[in-house]
């Protein structure tokens, strides 16, 4: 795994008294804990996978609690581990990125918040939205509004965060309901502190197990007949349920504020922003007192009606702060209070953007634009408005260097998955270009420069599946590329299974690196080694085999001459059907830690150590970048032109090369200039290395004379 | 006491997987142990992978015990007009944290380090795609309250520290935060790792950001001039008094530089090219400026790549020690340095007689064997036999001037000299645009056949055109830069293609309005 928790995994074992201190996603991790859960699980991805890796490494401690800790292999699976909170009352949680992964959960969701649960059940989602975000942008509150799920959005505040996580399995309990709480990526890595309680054994546990099944019960099956009594029960008992839970344990606040004729309703997430924007713009100040009434959402979904309306009664407007789009909230209030006969303006997308994050500025623009709308009395509304303008003017005077080249993350240097790239555009080269669908992983940031490869991306493990109406309508073969992590999250069975099953032709690469290394090198079931040392078992090649491709190339994915040339095999070959090469090279970030680690070692042992680097002999370079173009290497980069008489700057390899060889490899492959070379130190020679090394030095200084052709 | 009415706000600005998460952990907790009120938080994701990232750090001028148990409600984003400081690990993502609005003159301080990263786009362009950086720092200048840049990256390497170290300590000598000395190091030390190193690059940072004077200088590094001979004395004299004081230092190195590359007389023979040229500089009156011009570019292409030139570049002594200061190599630990070469029917030919390489190139093409046939081989410089054959090939100098590629090469030099000078009749400016058009000459195998083939395109369908006053003279010049441009933007070739047409448009709708 990328990082080490181990203290992180210390500050789990906190008892009551204790300060906790640490980023957002630990607090909810301890809350877990806290909260006596039985059972945890999930599917890595930004930004909750600390959460899971935690766990992960906290094997000790959850022992001791009795707390079963499952690494999902997808978010559906994760979903459908909530079961145990169907039937038993064990306390559980699970974890994914969203809307992603939600979307990948939503059958096993439907299926459970149907019939409902006993024991509680939170499910803690990362909500991937705004800067930062890798994934499409939507909001996760859909899924909580369809299927009855209620959606907690605490206020970015680790004691608000905690309590949240306790009361939701509370809530859950009461209404018999799944629970959502959503954390934006800010929140997730958001530092703070709270005061910790002791951790709690859960009601059954693997330590005190559940003895007896459960009696069985047709309420309890998503099947009809019941199915029509549970959807009944959803809306007629289990929201009401939970609306007087949250209004009775206050779970969403009120701050009061002297201007109250107008006021502002926002998701507990985004509170701390608008309270920001409020103090930039003098109507607040820097402890929470406020001058606008807040109404703070810590639920995002249900809302309770009743204390909606009393916060909105008397108020000529109110402004809805939540991101993204549909408008949810805003509608929803809106139609609250037409049914009450409030008159009170609903204000919202307008003085705030449809798409795009709340940042600090859109923010203070969006309320400023609210006030200058409603002009409340007792506020001035003049110098609010000029903020505001001065904020767009600033903008427009920086643009002047708007013309930034942008900085897209990239393959790591020594990337096994780089050389495949460069391969694929050596054989585009000889056959011409073809139709690539991409997938998620590492590997789509050959979607970017200077690779620009991939059609499309249509989720994780999908590359193979979204080909299948494009490769009989295209007189190419089709190349999907998809990484290990995708192949077992999803693509063995939509991808592979479905390609066979339809007698479909086409290229399937599969990078095997080992680890689902975008999240932070997670283990899964075809890694080298699993949490506990020992290797999973499974294997890609042989499980392809088993389901029956027969046209299967495993290749060291460095080597890019033998790539290109398979690459060129599988797209010309006149066998019909999926041509599978597995591209096979450990993640780089992995094996240096290994590597520096042994290395360091063997060094203070005085055992040999050979270190390899690459470099360009800037005299032989021309300034054509074409290394440059193939390969997209950090290490790889520019410098000023050190010949005077030339002004474009050369090639040259940084220290942090690790000496992956891919550079000779497209200097070879794709027949580039002779300014490569690879330098190998040794250290802590023997004294054959020695011997040999002084002998040729002796020949070299014979023969070298002057020194006068390097001037040239 | 008052209660703060703002916190303290930092932006750092880095690069995923450089660290950044550690200098906002050593802030943070800096911050804590000094007892004041702190958060932090970042966007890190797949940005983590290289890409650019933010952290952002709010901390209270005031100790929790001052508050009177009132908490602070802190923010997670950065707003513009309301950054104190941002903290940049590069130049360009400070001039990416400016350009998204965050230095403003009534508080921003900028510490940045001076270096450069270059993003892909900069680094993969055929020719020079690198941003500007006095473009950057004129920005800061101009938008930032205060700052404090130099090379922190260069101050990191000499103290074996990570740049977030001297960072900080350039952090710590801004003065702009209520936290001490000792708060830091401390901070620095419990994280452990490589402890020692950063405290050194932390004290480094702090006493070059004390003694840094007004504005930052960028230092290009140093080019390597070629070292004068006795050889070229009398040549040298007589080149001083001939062409003008512009030109005549870049002239004299690149008389050294031929004579290294070939011979005396081979530069005398350079010396002999530019006599015209210094001529038409001086009716057209240029300045010395076009002579210089096309002297820099005259010594680069009569030093044409071929493989008795990089034999010898790589055999030299120095390029040996140079390779093995690099690796940090002691004394009498081995190095060994491998060469990666995929020789060719072409570079083979090239070093042939004339009438040899003739015969050989036209067989290849009927064939189709010039692009396949490469030899990919691994050679080792630092071995008997790998030396011995690079050796061997580089003492076929001498026999350069019989060869292929020598003959060709003059050849069209010649052609390129008297385009520059009949152009210099009409106009300095259109001889010095043509003379540019060397840079495109450059590299072997594709990358040579491409250029010349761009060169070719160009001096047929703009150059001619030019001088024949087909084109107007008004328009001749940018007509021809804005084809080198695009000549050099895409290796495909779309940019120059597109060039050419729209130049043709535009030449035939001037011409009709006349």
């Amino acid at each position: 795994m990328e990082r080490s928790f181990k203290q992180e995994v210390e500050a789990l074992r906190l008892g009551a008294g204790d300060i906790f201190q640490g980023e957002g996603i630990l607090a909810v991790t301890k809350a877990l804990l806290q909260s006596g859960v039985s059972y945890v699980g999930g599917y890595q991805g930004a930004p909750v996978s600390h959460l899971m890796d935690v766990m992960v490494q906290a094997r000790d401690l959850l022992a001791e609690l009795g707390v079963h800790v499952e690494a999902c292999t997808n978010e559906a699976a994760a979903a459908a581990m909530l079961g145990a909170s169907l039937n038993y009352p064990l306390r559980g949680a699970v974890t994914w990125k969203s809307v992603v992964g939600t979307n990948v959960a939503s059958d096993a969701l439907s299926n459970l918040a149907s019939p409902g649960v006993v024991g509680g059940a939170l499910i803690v989602i990362g909500e991937d939205y705004g800067e930062g975000a890798s994934i499409i942008q939507e909001r996760s509150h859909a899924f909580a509004m369809k299927s009855s799920i209620w959606l907690l959005d605490p206020r970015p505040h680790l004691p608000t965060i905690v309590r949240m996580v306790e009361m939701g399995f509370e809530l859950s309990e009461a209404s018999h309901s799944l629970v959502m709480l959503e954390l934006r990526i800010r929140a997730c890595h958001m530092t703070g502190r709270f005061a910790a309680k002791t951790n709690r054994r859960g009601y059954y546990s693997t330590v005190e197990r559940i003895t007896e099944p459960a009696r069985f019960d047709y309420a309890k099956i998503s099947h009809p007949p019941g199915t029509f009594m549970q959807e009944r029960l959803k809306v007629e008992e289990r929201l009401p349920a939970a609306q007087a839970f949250i209004v009775a344990n206050k779970l969403n606040e009120i701050m009061p504020g002297e201007i109250d004729d107008i006021g502002i309703i926002v998701l507990g997430g985004l509170a701390h922003g608008v309270l920001r924007a409020l103090a930039r713009l003098r109507l607040a100040d820097l402890f929470g007192h406020t001058r606008v009434p807040i109404y703070v959402l810590n639920v995002a979904y249900p809302l309770a009606v009743e204390e909606l309306r009393s916060f909105c009664a008397g108020k000529r407007a109110v402004l809805v702060v939540e991101e993204g789009y549909p408008d949810y909230i805003e509608q929803a209030v809106t139609v609250e209070l037409r049914r009450a006969d409030l008159n009170t303006r609903v204000f919202g997308k307008g003085p705030l953007p449809k798409a795009g994050e709340y940042t600090s500025d859109v923010m203070l623009r969006g309320i400023a634009a609210f006030l200058s709308e409603t002009r409340p009395p007792g506020v001035a509304v003049e110098p609010i408005e000029a903020r505001a303008r001065g904020i767009a003017a600033h903008k427009a005077e920086v643009a002047a260097i708007s013309d930034l080249p942008t900085r897209p993350p990239t393959f790591c240097t020594g990337c096994p998955e780089r050389p495949v790239f460069a391969a694929l555009k050596l054989v585009e080269r000889e056959i011409g270009r073809t139709h690539v669908s991409a997938d998620i992983g590492c590997h789509s940031f050959a979607t970017m420069l200077p690779f620009n490869i991939g059609n499309s991306i249509l989720g994780y493990g999908m590359s193979l599946a979204s080909a299948a109406a494009v490769a009989p309508n295209f007189d190419k073969r089709t190349i999907a590329i998809m990484g290990d992590g995708g192949f077992w999250h999803n693509g063995l069975v939509s991808g592979v299974a479905g390609n066979l099953f339809n007698k479909g032709d086409g290229v399937l690469i599969i990078m095997q690196n080992g680890y689902t290394s975008a999240t932070g090198q997670q283990y899964m079931p075809s890694s080298p080694a699993g949490r506990d040392g020992a290797p999973p078992g499974m294997d890609i090649a042989t499980t392809l085999r088993t389901v029956g491709v027969t046209w299967l190339r495993t290749l060291r994915s460095y080597g890019v001459a033998p790539m290109a040339a398979t690459l060129k095999e599988a797209m010309t070959s006149d066998e019909r059907g999926l041509k599978v090469i597995i591209a096979d090279g450990e993640c780089q970030l992995v094996r240096q830690r290994r590597v520096r680690a042994d290395d360091a070692h063997r060094l203070e042992r005085g055992a040999r150590v050979m270190r390899t680097r690459f470099g360009v002999d800037d005299e032989i370079c021309t300034g054509d970048h074409s290394c440059i173009r193939l390969s997209g290497c950090p290490s790889l980069t520019v410098k000023p032109n050190p010949d005077p008489l030339r002004t474009d700057p050369v090639a040259t390899v940084v220290e942090s090369c690790v000496g992956c060889g891919l550079c000779g490899e497209v200097a070879h492959a794709a027949v580039l200039c002779p300014s490569f070379y690879r330098a190998e130190l040794v250290k802590n020679a023997s004294a054959w290395d020695r011997l040999r090394h002084g002998l040729t030095r002796s020949f070299i200084r014979v023969l070298g004379g002057r020194d006068r052709a390097s001037a040239a | 006491m008052k209660l703060p009415t703002r916190p303290i706000t930092i932006l750092i600005a880095a690069l995923g997987g450089e660290g950044g998460g550690v200098l906002t952990d050593w802030i943070v907790s800096a911050a804590s142990s000094a007892g004041l009120p702190v958060q932090s938080t970042s966007i890190p994701g797949v940005a983590q992978r290289t890409g650019a990232t933010t952290y952002y750090i709010e901390v209270l001028p005031a100790a929790w015990a001052e508050l009177d148990g009132a908490e602070p409600v802190l923010a997670l984003s950065p707003g513009a007009g309301d950054v104190d400081i941002v903290l940049a690990s590069e130049l360009l993502e400070a001039g990416r944290a400016l350009a998204n609005g965050f230095v403003t003159d009534d508080r921003t301080l900028v510490v940045a380090s001076s270096h450069r990263d270059y993003a892909i786009a900069e680094k993969m362009a055929m020719g020079d795609g690198r941003y500007d950086s006095s473009r950057l720092l004129e920005a800061i200048a101009q938008h930032a309250n205060a700052s404090l840049i130099f090379d922190m990256k260069a101050i990191a390497r000499e103290t074996g520290a990570m740049i977030n170290a001297v960072m900080l300590g350039a952090l710590f000598a801004s003065n702009r935060l209520p936290i001490a000395y000792e708060a830091f190091t401390t901070a620095i030390r419990a994280a452990g790792k490589a402890a020692e190193a950063n405290i050194r690059g932390f004290e480094a940072g702090l006493e070059t950001a004390e003694r840094l004077s007004a504005a930052p200088v960028i230092d290009e590094p140093a080019k390597r001039a070629q070292p004068a001979t006795r050889r070229l004395l009398a040549l040298e004299t007589q080149a001083a008094e001939l062409f003008p004081p512009q030109a005549a230092a870049t002239v004299i190195d690149g008389m050294r530089r031929l004579f290294r590359y070939q011979s005396r007389a081979y530069a005398k023979l350079y010396v002999e090219r530019l006599k015209p040229i210094a001529e038409a500089d001086r009716a057209a009156r240029a300045d010395g400026l076009l002579l210089r011009e096309t002297a820099r570019h005259l010594a680069v292409r009569m030093s044409y790549e071929d493989v008795i030139r990089v034999a010898a570049a790589k055999i030299a002594p120095s390029r040996i020690r140079r390779i093995e200061r690099d690796m940090g190599a002691k004394r009498g630990e081995p190095v060994r340095i491998v060469e990666y070469l995929s020789p060719g029917l072409e570079e083979t030919s090239q070093v042939m007689p004339v009438w040899l390489a003739r015969r050989l190139l036209a067989a290849a093409e009927k064939r189709a064997w010039l692009r396949k046939l490469h030899f990919a081989m691994e050679l080792n410089t630092t071995s008997f036999f790998g030396y011995f054959r690079l050796w061997t090939l580089a003492k076929l100098r001498p026999m350069r001037p019989i060869t292929y590629r020598y003959k060709e090469e003059q050849r069209a030099i010649e052609e390129w000299l008297a385009l520059i000078a009949q152009a210099a009749t009409h106009s300095a400016a259109l001889a010095f645009e043509i003379a540019e058009c060397a840079r495109l000459l450059k590299g072997y195998g594709d990358t040579l056949s491409r250029g010349r083939s761009n060169y070719a395109l160009i001096e047929t369908r703009v150059v001619r055109p030019a001088l024949a006053k087909e084109i107007p003279p008004s328009a001749a010049c940018d007509a021809i830069a804005s084809a080198r441009t695009a000549a050099l933007v895409d290796p495909d070739g779309n940019g120059l293609a597109d060039c050419l047409a729209a130049i043709e448009r535009q030449n035939a709708l001037s011409f009709a309005a006349e």
